[in-house]
């Protein structure tokens, strides 16, 4: 069998992450990786389109609660996901290919490691189903 | 007869209440006949199918399509009524987003033909029928068209120039647009024919939605009596006003009962869904994620109240661009 | 070689419809098909839905009859949680309903049926509209039909939003009152309503009654079709439109049984056929004995000629008066004359618009008691009522959140689809002999069908002379043989 490599878009705010690294180092190592100012930016559409255009998992790295710098950005990221996960169950799609993370790492060290773990479990889903086959996931849950 | 301009209004997978909604137009029904030529219009005029096939291409000034499509006599419809038309109309939710029967799209047709043709309580098949293109009865050969996968919404099936929402769309802005084609008034191509604004932007309630909603219970709207003069939002019930587009005169917030979006996304939101999650996201006060479970969790049909009108036309719903690059 | 007619499209359930009629070697009719060509899977789609968005969906399974389904559905979720609605409330859905029976009803008599009878099934069709009715019988005529269809629309939405997709309807309750003042103007409608009812029933008598031609024709037998007739009745076997136990004569007349509608699935059945679409409902216990009337059938029709056999009465008394004669006309009950369902149509507006009266009237109307929030959870709802074209039945079954979890529906014309066959087939066999289809076969055909739904194919007489139908003569080759259209 073809070894399958999944897609992972990683979300990170500049705050929290890898602040102190060399971004271009680190870009080196992370796959898809969009450094941004504040999870709260990231607006649910990126998210879709993400996964519309290929992705098969989106992983998102905010600062640690009460710690965000717009306040509540990170909080806001957390309900968007969980809202987002609900609507991509409903679609067919495992909710499990979207994550968010709420944690400090100035270093960026992490990143490459936890984008690996995420890739791990994302590849023994296997790539996103076809929508003609998620249909048929969606409808199984109603059996 | 020759110097009027041609229309043809037609439906395909609809309920028939978007052409109940062109007859509410009442006295200016008249007034349309009287200027345009009515070419086709399958539920009130004779079908004529023959007529247009034999029509030059581009001799109808106006389609305006109602339904979505679902199966081979729609699509084949859809086309003949573009290659024939300067103008198509995409008219109602069906047409625009695919419409509720939309929702049929996170199902098989498998899946329906088994309930309606085998499992529902009242089935009585022992012959173990299902309805079949082409079958021969009696002695005779009869056919019917292809049932599809999945529902589209018609920008899925051919070019369409403008686009005119509503589960009906409502008088005024029906007759808007007959209007703005006859005294060739018409926005850019590719507009909708209707506000830009969100409902909320216009709905009376809005005056009373504090600057700041703080929901920590979301209600069913059967387990409250709902304040008659108080936004939805604001009592903890699900309202799309804020992602959706206004245009129907706030119809369903009259009648005390929240917005479900059958106008649509908002200008420049190509998913309505995406645009309510960041609305609806941003008023739960939870921070604990416990209590966001908890509170979202009320939320127990996030298609059917975030994409009721809308699933084929929605981000996830279309084909992925490497399933495109596959064919 | 077979020869076939294809009339395409028709009527609407699900959506659209064709007929295809057959002819023998000896150019006689075969057999005649009413085919449903839509399906779009209401019952599947709906799962995992909360049970009370649910009147709010299942109105776009038909535009044209959206009110019934509102209400079927709103009555299933009464009794999917155990309650009953408050007085006012009741009376809110009630007049939501009388208001659609009449503007709906009306639409089809003055659009599709009238012309026929005014002006007569052989006059040209370019007056055989109603265009050439109002030419008839005065502009103020139809001027009022569509004032009133206007004003009745007007309280619809009032009570539910968009007419052709309301959105109201809660278990126990509806979503909005009524205030004083939209009462005066809910009384005029429905005093002027039943005045011009009365109107309309004069109208339709003079011509039928007066006219032994036109009397002739509804008696006739390629109009005729004997069969069982099912409808809702009231504890004194009164026609009800929005509740009451469901009844069943034979042809004789003969009660053949009366049941709660929550037994609906012990005594209807849905047949499947491979070239259509719905599924032909038949009487269950009787099973399926094919597309056959008289003796031995399992058909039934529904729609108003079936209510009004399968009563006792109008619940009404002015439309009582008008039953009577009816049925004395026609020679008693029940009647198997299908062209008597545009008169029994006209009977029921009279009853909807006196009710209506009685509603507008009635001082619990503007009551603030709407809601009944005594709701119970019991996880199986059935709703049914009379929709203008018969009986529906809203069946779900949720979880214990009160997500859908199935969903049955038996709607109004699935019932009469078996009978429309049979219908068209009757008529078509007195016009087409030896292969030669006479002069006048369209209309007949269409006469045929058309007493079992209007559909907007009605407006088809308002804004042309030319009619929906087309009939291509085909061999068995499929080669077009010859064309019959309008002139
Ligand atoms: S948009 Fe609504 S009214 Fe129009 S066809 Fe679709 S379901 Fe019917
Ligand atoms: S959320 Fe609904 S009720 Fe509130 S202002 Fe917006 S449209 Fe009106
Ligand atoms: S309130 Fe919302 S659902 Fe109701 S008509 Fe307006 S846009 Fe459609
Ligand atoms: S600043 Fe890092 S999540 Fe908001």
């Amino acid at each position: 069998m073809k070894h399958y490599e999944p897609k992972l878009v990683c979300f990170s705010c500049k705050f929290g992450w890898g602040y102190l690294a060399d971004e271009e180092e680190l870009r080196h190592r992370i796959k898809n990786w969009v450094p941004i100012i504040c999870s709260g930016k990231i607006d649910t559409i990126h998210i879709l389109d993400a996964f519309k255009q290929g992705a098969d998992g989106v992983l998102i790295l905010g600062c640690p609660e009460g710690d965000c710098h717009y306040q509540d950005g990170n909080y806001e990221a957390r309900k968007r996901v969980y809202l987002v996960q609900k609507i991509l169950g409903a679609y067919g799609i495992e909710p499990e290919r979207l994550r968010i993370e709420l944690a400090v790492d100035p270093e960026g060290n992490a990143i490459p490691q936890m984008v690996k773990e995420m890739s791990d479990a994302v590849a023994k889903l296997g790539p996103v189903k076809k929508v003609k086959e998620r249909a048929r996931t969606a409808a199984m849950a109603h059996r | 007869m020759a110097g009027k301009p041609k229309v043809a209004i037609c439906w395909l997978g609809g309920c028939g209440g978007c052409d109940e909604a062109v007859v509410d137009i009442n006295e200016v029904i008249l007034r349309v006949v009287e200027v345009f030529d009515i070419v086709l219009w399958p539920v009130a005029l004779d079908f004529k199918y023959d007529r247009i096939e034999r029509m030059d291409d581009g001799a109808i000034a106006l389609s305006v399509i109602n339904g979505n499509v679902r199966n081979a006599d729609q699509e084949e419809m859809a086309k003949l009524l573009r290659r024939k038309s300067q103008l198509v109309v995409a008219f109602g939710a069906c047409a625009c987003f695919g419409g509720t029967p939309g929702l049929a799209n996170l199902r098989t047709k498998k899946d329906i033909f088994d309930w309606v043709y085998r499992d529902a309580p009242t089935v009585v098949n022992p012959e173990k029928n299902y309805p079949k293109t082409k079958v021969s009865s009696n002695g005779a050969v009869l056919t019917l068209p292809e049932f599809y996968e999945q529902v589209y919404p018609l920008n899925q099936i051919i070019d369409v120039d403008y686009y005119l929402p509503g589960c009906p769309p409502p008088p005024d802005l029906i007759v808007n647009a007959f209007m703005a084609v006859l005294e060739g008034k018409l926005p850019p191509r590719g507009s909708t024919l209707a506000p830009h604004k969100a409902l909320c932007d216009t709905c009376e309630r809005n005056k009373t939605k504090p600057s700041r909603i703080a929901i920590r219970d979301i209600k069913r709207i059967h387990e409250v009596e709902a304040q008659s003069n108080t936004c939805f939002l604001a009592q903890g019930i699900l309202c799309m006003g804020p992602a959706t587009r206004t245009g129907c005169g706030e119809t369903c917030i009259n009648i005390n009962i929240p917005c479900r979006g059958c106008f649509g996304p908002v200008e420049g939101v190509k998913d309505a869904g995406a645009k309510y999650i960041s609305a609806l996201a941003s008023i739960i006060d939870a921070e604990e994620e416990k209590d966001v479970k908890r509170i979202l969790d009320k939320v127990n049909d996030e298609v059917g109240y975030l994409y009721r009108f809308s699933v084929p036309a929605s981000i996830l719903r279309k084909r992925r661009v490497s399933e495109v690059e596959e064919q | 070689m077979t020869k076939k007619l294809t009339i395409n499209p028709i009527t609407r359930l699900e959506g659209h419809g064709k007929i295809e009629i057959f002819l023998d070697d000896n150019g006689g009719v075969k057999d005649a098909y009413f085919q449903v060509v839509e399906l779009r899977g209401f019952e599947r789609f709906c799962l995992g839905r909360p049970a009370e968005e649910m009147p709010r969906i299942v109105p776009n399974i038909c535009g044209v009859c959206p009110s019934p389904h509102n209400l079927a559905s709103t009555k299933a979720l009464d009794d999917l949680y155990s309650v009953e609605p408050t007085p006012t409330a009741k009376l809110i859905r009630q007049l939501h309903f009388n208001a659609f029976y009449v503007e709906d009803h009306f639409i089809h008599f003055f659009f599709l049926s009238a012309p026929d009878f005014v002006l007569g099934p052989d006059a040209d069709p370019a007056d055989r509209n109603i265009v050439g009715l109002i030419k008839k019988v005065g502009p103020d005529v139809g001027g009022k039909v569509i004032d009133i269809r206007k004003r009745c629309r007007e309280i619809i939405k009032l009570i539910a939003s968009k007419p052709a997709h309301p959105e109201g309807g809660l278990p126990g309750g509806v979503s909005r009152g009524i205030t004083s003042e939209e009462r005066e103007w809910i009384k005029e409608t429905a005093d002027d309503t039943v005045q011009f009812t009365q109107v309309a029933l004069g109208l339709f008598k003079d011509l039928v009654l007066g006219n032994k031609k036109y009397l002739d024709m509804v008696m006739n037998e390629a109009y005729k079709l004997q069969t069982y007739y099912m409808g809702l009745v009231d504890e004194n076997r009164k026609v009800n439109f929005y509740e009451g136990k469901i009844r069943v004569v034979d042809p004789k007349g003969k009660e053949y049984v009366t049941f709660d509608p929550r037994k609906y699935a012990d005594h209807m059945g849905e047949w499947v056929e491979p070239w259509t679409y719905v599924r032909l409902t038949h009487l269950r216990k009787l099973g399926w004995n094919g597309l056959i009337e008289g003796e031995g059938t399992s058909l039934y029709r529904v729609g108003p000629l079936a209510r009004l056999n399968v009563a006792d009465g109008m619940a009404t008394p002015l439309a009582q008066k008008e039953y009577e004669q009816m049925f004395d006309a026609l020679g008693g009950k029940p009647s198997h004359h299908t062209l008597a369902f545009h008169w029994a149509r006209l009977i029921e507006t009279l009853q909807a618009a006196e009710d209506m009266q009685r509603i507008a009237n009635d001082p619990m109307l503007t009551g603030k008691d709407i809601r009944n929030m005594n709701l119970k959870l019991k996880k199986v709802g059935i709703g049914c009522v009379e929709a203008a074209r018969g009986t529906l039945i809203h069946h779900y079954e949720t979880d214990g959140q009160g997500l859908i979890t199935k969903v049955n529906l038996i709607v109004a014309t699935q019932q009469n689809a078996a009978p429309i066959c049979l219908s068209v087939k009757k008529a078509a066999s007195e016009y087409i002999k030896n292969g030669e289809v006479k002069e006048g076969m369209l209309n007949r055909v269409e006469m045929a069908f058309r007493p079992y739904d209007p559909c907007l194919a009605c407006a088809t007489h308002a804004l042309s002379g030319e009619t929906p139908l087309e009939v291509i003569i085909r061999d068995s080759t499929g080669e077009t043989v010859k064309t019959l259209k309008r002139p």
